[in-house]
């Protein structure tokens, strides 16, 4: 079958980067939609008519809470199980930044005990304020869909925007199953490509993971923002570089390859 | 039953004293000879007025909303400048981008609410100037903001350290919310600013032709429709503030409003897919004065009345009185006028957004004899019916003006010797060194458009740009630059020459990333135009905005004042700060200033000259007088064409404008994103080696160029360049027998990395 994949871009008051994702997906070849959560809710929309869910990164609801709880609080009373059965049957689930955030309190990941329960946190930054700059990420791709367009060990660029960004497990068996299923896909280096702490590791994250992907490889969490470059002349130091495609674009292509051959 | 909260009040019978009384005990702000004017008024109607009728006449007719002080002199000097450049003037002003689009931009500033209350003035000041853009129809897609601080307490008033930690927090926590990049601004230091610090914040938006706005309602029956946050009693009087000095200990911070960017986010989309729609007949923002400024200027641009229905506009607070409701200034609202087949659209594209949003009243034919009436009621009872005509004829003032000549000797000192210590001295200097623990905290690449942001180079070790390029529509492969001019130092000792020097300055900027200026905005601040000094320094700033940009052929497409930053015996020098845009054709022809490699030509275009006054230079040595740079906008313009032309054929790899420090600061700066150094000779300047390297000269540029072009460059360029050395590892320059300069590039970069690393 040879049509664009569905996506819905979830959002609510506060979710902000909508555009940048929704863009990212349609330059990616995907029939993008921007999705307000009352949609779901309300049942005008169902999460089972799309091929993929991007939550977008941002402040729901304001974040004045903890980021990411109130719009995961939103779905988990009405659409959770939708979104685990999704999950389950195979269909890819992206989050970055305040999206990431979400996925985590949905306990979407890393789900190592499989009962979708939240596992973990993204706390505040050690750094104790917003950090908004390029940072280094070292790529594990194992079977994450989301990394198909990557070599394994590759050494990339992403920005990052957050201020509650520092991965903590619940529990150190939480950690060492992460680490056991090589879930932790995306780590923050140095320039060098070592694991290095702050600033390299920009909000103290331990083992200075950016991003998660869950075992089955589609369901994908990370704090930078691939969706803001998609174009290399949106990446900070390409009046320096050779002319390659963005790194936004690779992530996104991978999702849409990805989906592509399921059809 | 005329009741308490409606009734008329005693006013035509009273005298001078006891209408004096009445306006501070109302706080309307008014002159006596304005009260005289309304008692006439209702005198001639054989009628008293209502509270509510003296609120917005005290609204209408202040500083902040009529412009009265400088409304006519702005209109003899800068008005109408380059006037075929400009594609539509509204809340903000707009200029054409290409056959599709168009960028609407504003430069506002939020100078006394930041001084009373930082983190709520500065906040809401992001959220006004946001809405202004939305206003035109277009998307907010960058925010600029320039802030000037004190550096010493001072007794009564929060300290600097505290005022300027809640100004970056609020436009960090309202822009970051909202999710429109902050790229683009200044932080300025001096204690001309102690206690009156200035916030100056702009905006740019794009907006297809076909959708732009206008403000106007033109025919009877149309709906009006507020939309966004409730309505409650902060930012009551916030006007009436703005229009007058600070004094100690009688701030009132109930005037400050409170920001919701949560409620803005959603409220930007909905409008915004209204507008989409062709849903919207007009559109105003709810600012200064609220509803009572918006209506009346949104009936009587279109000749007609109309009906208001306070009681339907949804509150926050209990217990409000109509007069309350008519001029609060709560933040995230705006009012739409919609044509009655349109409503509903327009409710459920609301109740979708969860955008909270209300009726409350239509535009109604003119009632020819007596002219348009706006009529406003509460409860079924009528609070208000004023002819438009009066409400909105502000009073306005050719205030006189002295103008002093300050007469100034070029000055020099004793020679200095050990350039490598002053240079150092002045990397770490707070008006040069990195604003990274700020500009860090805003979000600059939301949206996913940035190509250029505040800072360039190899990761970790970034070095400051010149300008910022947003892609507006990924459809394009055009950028959008988008920078800013002001020199305080310049202008507090001559506010022509550093008037003209703030237009060089933001002209530079946009060149330097390779990109032909579009439009300015100007953000002016000054003291009390009461005083004739002050008045002829804001003559003096605004002759020099027009000699500048009448040779440029640039528009000044949207601006403000703020008068009365002063307090006590201290006041702000009268300083405009210029937001500017421009265009590049080609993304990746952007320019930014970090070295690209080793053994390129290092070129100065334009001379140094004598001309010190203000420098960082003469700062820091302590001389106080001495002439101030003087920007020949002829120059500018000739260096501008041939500058741009070189970068079109990509013979130009890096570039930076020579400002603050001259050409020593601009060229260390190359070094810092880079890591790659220069090798230099000045010893073909005549000047004095301090002078060459540190003078302020304006319209200058250092840029690297691509080797093996340097003859095509210097035919470009003509006798404006100057080669003067190549890049290489470290950071040296000759100057005849002297070595002026010996510097690693990493000493140089922590250096002006103080305070952030």
């Amino acid at each position: 079958m040879n049509r664009e994949p569905k996506v819905a871009v979830v959002t609510m008051e506060g979710t902000n980067n909508e555009f940048e994702a929704f863009n990212s997906l349609k330059y990616a070849g995907a029939a993008a939609e921007i999705v307000h959560i009352k949609k779901f809710e309300s049942g005008a929309r169902k999460v089972s008519e799309y091929d993929m869910i991007f939550f977008p990164g941002g402040f729901s609801a304001g974040d004045y809470i903890r980021a990411g709880a109130i719009m995961a609080a939103r779905i988990k009373a009405k659409l959770l199980n939708d979104i685990e059965s999704f999950v389950e049957q195979g269909n890819l689930v992206m989050g970055s930044c305040n999206g990431f955030q979400v996925l985590i309190e949905l306990g979407l990941l890393p789900n190592t005990q499989g009962k979708w329960e939240t596992e973990a946190a993204l706390a505040v930054n050690i750094s104790n304020r917003f950090e908004a700059r390029t940072i280094y990420l070292r790529v594990r791709k194992n079977n994450c869909l989301f990394l198909k367009n990557f070599e394994d060990g590759e050494v990339i660029k992403l920005p990052i925007a957050h201020m509650e960004g520092r991965f903590v497990p619940k529990s150190q068996s939480i950690l060492e199953e992460i680490v056991r299923r090589k879930m932790n896909v995306l780590t923050y280096v140095d320039s060098m490509g070592k694991e290095a702490d702050y600033p390299w590791n920009p909000n103290g994250s331990v083992l200075n993971i950016a991003g998660l992907c869950n075992d089955r490889g589609n369901v994908l969490g990370l704090m930078p923002h691939p969706e803001r470059v998609f174009f290399r002349e949106t990446e900070s130091d390409w009046t320096r570089g050779e002319n390659r495609q963005g790194m936004g674009f690779r992530f996104f292509l991978s999702a849409v390859e990805a989906i592509k051959e399921k059809f | 039953m005329k009741t308490d909260l409606t009734g008329a009040m005693r006013y035509t019978e009273l005298n001078d004293e006891e209408l004096s009384e009445i306006n501070s005990r109302m706080h309307l702000g008014l002159s006596l000879e304005e009260m005289l004017r309304i008692k006439t008024y209702f005198t001639n109607l054989n009628r008293e007025p209502t509270e509510l009728e003296l609120q917005s006449l005290a609204q209408a007719w202040s500083e902040h909303s009529g412009y009265k002080s400088s409304r006519n002199y702005l209109k003899k000097f800068i008005f109408g400048l380059a006037k075929e450049k400009i594609f539509y003037q509204g809340d903000a002003g707009l200029v054409s981008f290409n056959d599709k689009l168009a960028v609407a931009l504003k430069i506002e500033s939020h100078n006394h609410p930041s001084a009373i209350e930082p983190y709520g003035g500065a906040a809401t000041g992001v959220g006004g100037i946001l809405r202004d853009i939305l206003s035109m129809g277009a998307q907010p897609v960058a925010v600029s903001d320039v802030l000037f601080f004190g550096k010493r307490s001072k007794k009564g008033f929060p300290s600097p350290r505290f005022i300027e930690e809640g100004v970056v927090a609020g436009i960090r926590d309202y822009g970051n919310r909202v999710g429109i990049p902050t790229v683009s601004g200044g932080i300025f230091y001096s204690n001309d600013f102690v206690p009156n610090v200035l916030v100056n914040v702009g905006c740019v938006g794009i907006v297809e032709k076909d959708k732009v706005l206008g403000s106007s309602v033109s025919k009877p029956g149309i709906k009006l429709i507020i939309a966004g946050g409730k309505t409650g009693r902060d930012g009551i009087h916030g006007v009436n503030m703005a229009s007058s000095v600070i004094e100690k200990g009688k701030e009132d911070a109930t005037t400050v409003q409170l920001g919701n960017p949560i409620v803005k986010e959603p409220l930007i989309h909905a409008v915004l897919e209204a507008n989409d729609r062709g849903l919207i007949s007009a559109l105003k923002d709810l600012g200064g004065g609220g509803l009572s400024s918006v209506i009346g200027e949104m009936l009587l641009a279109g000749n007609v009345g109309g009906s208001i229905y306070l009681d339907r506009v949804p509150l926050k607070e209990m217990n409000m009185r109509p007069w309350e409701i008519w001029i609060s200034e709560s933040q995230e609202r705006m009012l739409l006028a919609v044509e009655e087949k349109n409503v509903e659209d327009v409710m459920d594209i609301m109740d979708q957004w969860d955008v909270t949003a209300a009726i409350i009243g239509e535009s109604e034919a003119g009632e020819s004899e007596a002219g348009d009436h706006l009529k406003i009621f509460y409860k079924g009872e009528a609070v208000m019916d004023l002819d438009l005509e009066f409400l909105t004829s502000t009073p306005l003032y050719y205030r006189s003006y002295r103008q002093v000549k300050k007469n100034a000797e070029t000055t020099l000192p004793r020679y200095p010797g050990n350039l490598n210590k002053i240079l150092l001295k002045m990397l770490e200097d707070p008006n040069i060194r990195t604003k990274e623990f700020a500009v860090r905290q805003y979000d600059h690449t939301v949206r996913g458009s940035t190509v250029i942001g505040p800072f360039s180079g190899k990761v970790s070790i970034e070095g400051p740009t010149d300008a910022s390029i947003i892609r507006p529509s990924w459809d394009y492969n055009e950028g959008l630059a988008i920078s800013h001019g002001v020199n305080p130092f310049y202008s507090r000792l001559d506010p022509y020459r550093g008037a003209k020097a703030a237009v060089d300055e933001a002209v530079r900027n946009i060149v330097s990333s390779g990109s032909e200026p579009l439009a300015m905005s100007d953000c002016i601040n000054a003291g009390n135009p009461e005083k004739p000094e002050v008045m002829g320094e804001f003559v003096q700033m605004l002759q020099g905005l027009r000699d500048s940009a009448s040779v440029l052929e640039i528009p000044y497409v949207s601006g403000n004042v703020s008068f009365y930053n002063e307090t006590g015996k201290t006041r702000i020098p009268t300083v405009p700060t210029i937001l500017i845009t421009g265009k590049i054709e080609r993304l990746d022809h952007s320019l930014t200033p970090d070295l690209k490699g080793i053994g390129n030509p290092i070129y100065a275009i334009g001379p140094p000259a004598y001309e010190m006054g203000g420098s960082l230079y003469y700062r820091m040595l302590g001389i106080k007088r001495s002439p101030v740079p003087d920007s020949d906008p002829n120059v500018l313009k000739d260096r501008k064409n041939r500058f741009l032309e070189a970068a079109k054929e990509k013979l130009i790899l890096s570039s930076h404008d020579v400002s603050e420090g001259g050409m020593a600061v601009a060229l260390a700066e190359m070094t810092i994103g880079s890591g790659i150094g220069m090798e230099l000779d000045f010893s073909s300047f005549s000047l004095r080696a301090d002078v060459t390297v540190f003078s302020e000269t304006q319209s200058r540029f250092v840029v690297e160029v691509a080797k093996g072009s340097e003859r095509r460059f210097e035919e470009i360029m003509g006798s404006q360049a100057m080669l003067l050395g190549y890049t290489s590892e470290n950071f040296r320059a000759l100057r005849g027998e002297e070595r002026i300069f010996d510097l690693s590039v990493e000493k140089i970069r922590n250096k002006w990395k103080v305070g952030y690393q």
